[in-house]
């Protein structure tokens, strides 16, 4: 097992592990820590990719961002220190199959598939490129997805101001 | 430069829209809400005769960004149906909205959404057809919120985004395991690439999935009626015709041509979850008792018919599905106006609420009779024809178990249309809803529907002229 493989399990058991234990975690809070592990995992995989860029935007955007949003909204809004109620064992069992069968069924199928080199030629991936690709509106560009994703930006952030709102009149009230 | 702005024409008006909204709302603390709405409305009327203009010049399809954005007469047409969806629920939605406080923020949203849509329906890769279907659904659960102060609304809000998040999971799956088989996202590749391995089903099956949780066909309609009942009357026909009519273009689309290599095998998916999709549909619709719930489970029902058409796979089956879209915008959307202006004015949704209507609100009783026999599909409306045409265009599989089940669940769907219908007319009621009177744009809303239900059905050529430019893929 060469070097790389190790590295590729370790970070495999990170994700995996520590995304588990996000799931199943009693403690609201300690979930979300989990679910820190469980992200930087992934950007470890990009990471091992050769993927600088986007490891670094995982770091920043999720680790960083997200999941510091999550854990300002659970003290705001829960009790972080109490427990979460045990689910009925019925449930945990069920859960558990579904689990179990999808991951079986996605491994099989995976497992079996022969997998092709794909037809387009792959392309630089450094940041020089990222960025002039996506600003680029001549045909090798991406400028169309990433000025829908502006006004995606827009409107959740209207959405989110619409529905703030409302609580601080509340209040006021 | 010139074909960025044709060909994206309908996308840069709504977008102009949503910035002027954007600017109103920063210097408008003193416009009523009134004007405000007269002004909105305005501009939804300038950028459907734009559209409708457009139509009318016959401009040619092309392609932008090496494909990404793909246009024709025919996604121009659906645009343009949509267009005229949201100038219908703007102006029925306006004795709801002259006293909220929020009002341009829910043009903005609603604007957003359709920006999204538009997207949806031009897509030519996954990429875009992921980043849109997002765009058309995240501020909708938003606007699911509106009712602000209401419990229930929020809870709808919630409903909707977490299963749109599990289904946008689902299909996010899908894509990759698709892009990991074939090794491109583009629709226009696609086909070339795609060999039947096991996987690749899989992913298909998945992909499906996706589209299924969105058009609320039934083993994934769970969230339909909740988020139908706790969202704002607007919102929920907005979310019953707008957004579905989006999905089931988009659908089309990707099944016809990208994915037309497992045309058996999607043929006998649709055929099965029809028919599922119809009798549940129905049979729920039958014990409902709340008129939103009740309109939710029949949009169920009338969602397996149109899959009915779409498992014709022609260009008849393209026709038919665009076209009942079309009634189905009219119908549905004449019902809810009836349902809005009863409940924004006086906050009743109970089907027990409507007996003895007549007595009291003859004009809404025969709008919200004219629909719901269109709906039904009842010979002299246009719902007649829209069921005859996607019914013919599963015929022409040949498979008459599923027409026969059809025809069983139109009968089914006759009684519990035709009993809020003699609710209206003929159940005695001590305390019916008293005498009511819409604003001048909730009316002209109703008469619009009535106006489309009775006419698109008799006008020929307006058939004609989808089937024209249905023409493709096949």
């Amino acid at each position: 097992m060469e070097a790389k493989e190790i590295i590729f399990y370790l970070l495999a058991a990170l994700t995996l592990g520590s995304g588990l234990l996000a799931v199943t975690a009693r403690k609201i809070f300690r979930a979300a820590i989990f679910l820190l592990f469980s992200l930087i995992g992934i950007a470890g995989f990009y990471f091992w990719l050769q993927y600088e860029f986007i490891a670094a935007v995982q770091i920043v955007v999720y680790v960083g961002g997200i999941v510091v949003l999550i854990i300002f909204s659970i003290f705001l809004t829960q009790q972080a220190g109490t427990d979460l109620p045990n689910p009925p064992l019925r449930r945990i069992i069920f859960s558990a199959l579904a689990a179990l069968f999808g991951l079986i069924f996605s491994w099989m199928l995976i497992s079996q598939h022969p997998f092709k080199p794909g037809a387009e030629s792959p392309v630089a991936v450094s940041v020089a490129n990222i960025g002039s690709m996506m600003l680029n509106v001549n045909d090798t560009g991406y400028a169309l997805p990433f000025e829908l994703v502006s006004i995606l930006l827009l409107a959740a952030m209207v959405g989110c101001i619409v529905i703030a709102i409302k609580s601080r009149t509340e209040t006021a009230n | 430069m010139n074909d960025f702005l044709t060909l994206m024409q309908s996308e840069l008006a709504l977008t102009l829209i949503l910035f002027i909204l954007l600017i109103v709302k920063i210097g408008s603390e003193k416009m009523s809400n009134k004007s405000l709405l007269g002004f909105i409305n305005v501009m939804l009327i300038i950028n459907l005769l734009i559209g409708i203009s457009s139509l009318w010049m016959q401009r040619p399809g092309g392609t932008l960004f090496s494909g990404m954005f793909i246009t024709n007469s025919l996604i121009l047409f659906e645009k343009n149906i949509l267009n005229l969806g949201i100038l219908i629920i703007s102006l029925s939605a306006f004795d709801w909205l002259k006293n909220h406080k929020h009002l341009t923020e829910f043009f903005m949203l609603l604007i957003a959404c359709v920006i999204g849509m538009f997207f949806m329906i031009s897509s030519g890769n996954f990429l875009i057809f992921y980043l849109s279907l997002e765009l058309a659904t995240i501020p909708l659960a938003a606007m699911c919120n509106y009712d602000m102060d209401k419990r229930i609304s929020s809870e709808a809000a919630m409903k909707m985004i977490m299963s749109s998040a599990f289904s946008s999971g689902i299909l996010l799956f899908g894509i990759s395991m698709m892009y990991g088989t074939t090794g491109t996202i583009s629709f226009t590749e696609l086909p070339q690439l795609l060999d039947g391995s096991p996987l690749q089903i899989f992913a298909f099956i998945l992909l499906f999935t996706g589209f299924a949780f969105k058009l609320s066909v039934v083993p994934f309609h769970l969230w339909t009626a909740d988020v139908y009942e706790g969202a704002p009357v607007a919102v929920t026909s907005f979310l019953s015709v707008i957004s579905k009519g989006s999905i089931v273009f988009i659908f089309i689309t990707t099944l016809y041509n990208a994915f037309r290599y497992y045309a058996d095998l999607w043929y006998n998916v649709l055929f099965l979850s029809a028919v599922i999709t119809m009798t549940l549909g129905n049979f729920f619709a039958l014990r409902q008792q709340n008129m939103k719930r009740f309109l939710a489970f029949s949009s169920i029902a009338q969602v397996g018919f149109i899959l009915i058409g779409i498992s014709g796979s022609s260009s008849l089956g393209t026709t038919s599905a665009v076209y009942f879209i079309l009634i189905y915008v009219f119908s549905n959307l004449g019902a809810f106006g009836v349902v809005q202006m009863i409940s924004s004015l006086t906050g009743k949704e109970r089907i027990d609420d409507y007996k003895g209507l007549y007595k009291t609100n003859p004009f809404l009783t025969w709008i919200l009779t004219l629909s719901l026999f269109s709906l039904a599909g009842i010979p002299p409306t246009a719902g007649f024809f829209g069921k005859l045409f996607l019914l013919t265009a599963g015929a022409s599989q040949g498979n008459y178990v599923l027409i026969t089940i059809a025809a069983l669940n139109m009968i089914i769907s006759l009684y519990y249309y035709l009993k809020v219908v003699r609710a209206m007319f003929m159940d005695a009621n001590e305390n019916p809803v008293e005498r009511i009177k819409g604003s001048t744009p909730a009316n002209a809303a109703l008469i619009i529907c009535a106006i489309g239900i009775v006419v698109v059905g008799l006008i020929s050529s307006i058939y004609d002229y989808i089937n024209n430019i249905a023409n493709f893929g096949f």
